[in-house]
């Protein structure tokens, strides 16, 4: 099986597991779970179009935001219970786990590296889904100037 | 008592309802925004002229204003740390829904929101979110599928140290070191017995339950749509408890030699 392709699986499984742990309702299980795989979906295409890592999870960010507030509109539920399962992919778990190690062998170029990536994904989650935020609440708006 | 002093009394019930009802909001895993959104909704729909609602992680201070110049304020102090919990989130939305669009008493208010936050009957849901979260991360940033399994069980000893052992630390901060400290040297143990398990992996996956991965995004969003004072707040916590998670994981690796 292909790495993107487990990467995608595995990301829809990671995403249910943080869904159950956060008590979202049955019903809606597999829809919030399913943005996980999705946003995973939309950073590895970025990033296979050439787009920097920020850029990539910034993308993703956004989709996540866009996909929780269309959930949230469609069924009348709070738009976070969409979003956080779908941004959990996202989180530097690995990037935080390899600043951790190389201070503790004190390789401090690696330790900076991959510290400022930590850094840099959460950023870029922060920016992307304010950013469609900050849109969709813009549209909101003009659309009740009508 | 004279009329005038029912009403003052049923309207400092109403803010001290409308209180809890924001409390929950905020512990169960609500947005800041939303909170002082809802809140204010809710007010309005009960006859309030005006609404303050000002909501902090630590704190929330209501003052309503009614029409005929009364002003009732009250201030919660809150100690509790908020955790997600989407099943009561979205009930609690419900109920507000339903109380601006037809209010209803105070005590018939706080009876809805005892009712929604009724917490979950068994822990065997957690458990099974913990694997899944614990061990489908381990897969994803590249461990084998025994990585997967060995993250899940581990994940297991994290959702009951978090449920049944956490109220004897002082704070989460603490916990954290413990908590990070015996997975990782459990991890190290783990690996020196099967050689074919990666230390790094099992480490990853559990470490995305214990990151606070979600609640940094949340305070930097915070920060950037103006509740400056939450967002940083919330971003200090979380960076604490980040370094705290370190703190553990690095002991446990140098103690045991983990690599790679």
């Amino acid at each position: 099986m292909s790495h993107a392709v487990m990467q995608l699986i595995t990301a829809f499984i990671g995403s249910l597991g943080f869904a159950i742990l956060f008590r979202v309702r049955k019903e809606f299980l597999l829809v919030a779970s399913l943005g996980g795989l999705f946003s995973w979906g939309i950073y590895l295409g970025a990033i296979a179009a050439g787009q920097s890592i920020f850029m990539s999870c910034l993308l993703a960010s956004a989709f996540s935001a866009f996909y929780a507030e269309l959930l949230a509109r469609l069924l009348k539920a709070p738009g976070v219970l969409f979003f956080i399962p779908s941004v959990i992919p996202l989180v530097p778990g690995s990037n935080l786990y390899y600043t951790m190690h190389a201070v503790a062998v004190k390789d401090w170029p690696t330790a900076k590296l991959n510290a400022v990536l930590t850094l840099e994904y959460a950023l870029a989650i922060a920016l992307g889904l304010s950013v469609m935020w900050a849109l969709l609440s813009m549209i909101r708006k003009l659309r009740h100037l009508d | 008592m004279s009329e005038m002093e029912t009403e003052k009394l049923g309207r400092e019930q109403l803010v001290h309802v409308l209180l809890n009802m924001a409390e929950e909001m905020l512990l169960h895993g609500a947005e800041i925004y939303r909170v002082e959104d809802t809140i204010s909704r809710m007010g309005k729909a009960a006859g309030a002229a005006q609404m303050n609602v000002f909501v902090i992680t630590s704190s929330i201070v209501l003052t309503v204003a009614f029409a005929d110049q009364e002003i009732v304020t009250e201030t919660r102090r809150i100690t509790d740390s908020a955790s997600n919990d989407f099943t009561c989130l979205e009930k609690l939305n419900r109920i507000s829904r339903q109380f601006c669009s037809v209010p209803v008493t105070p005590e018939e208010l706080q009876k809805q929101i005892d009712a929604a936050i009724q917490p979950p009957a068994s822990d065997l849901m957690m458990y099974i979110g913990s694997i899944l979260a614990a061990g489908g991360f381990a897969v994803f940033f590249g461990g084998n599928i025994g990585d997967g399994v060995a993250a899940g069980l581990l994940g297991v000893l994290i959702g009951w140290l978090q449920k049944k052992i956490r109220w004897v630390f002082p704070n989460t901060v603490s916990f954290n070191i413990v908590c990070a400290f015996v997975v990782g040297c459990l991890i190290g143990i783990l690996t020196k017995l099967i050689p074919w398990l990666h230390f790094g992996m099992i480490m990853i996956g559990d470490i995305m339950l214990l990151i606070p991965g979600v609640a940094t995004t949340v305070s930097i969003r915070d920060v950037l749509v103006g509740d400056t004072i939450s967002g940083t707040l919330r971003l200090i916590e979380c960076l604490l408890l980040a370094v705290a998670l370190a703190y553990g994981f690095v002991m446990a690796i140098m103690l045991t030699g983990g690599a790679g």
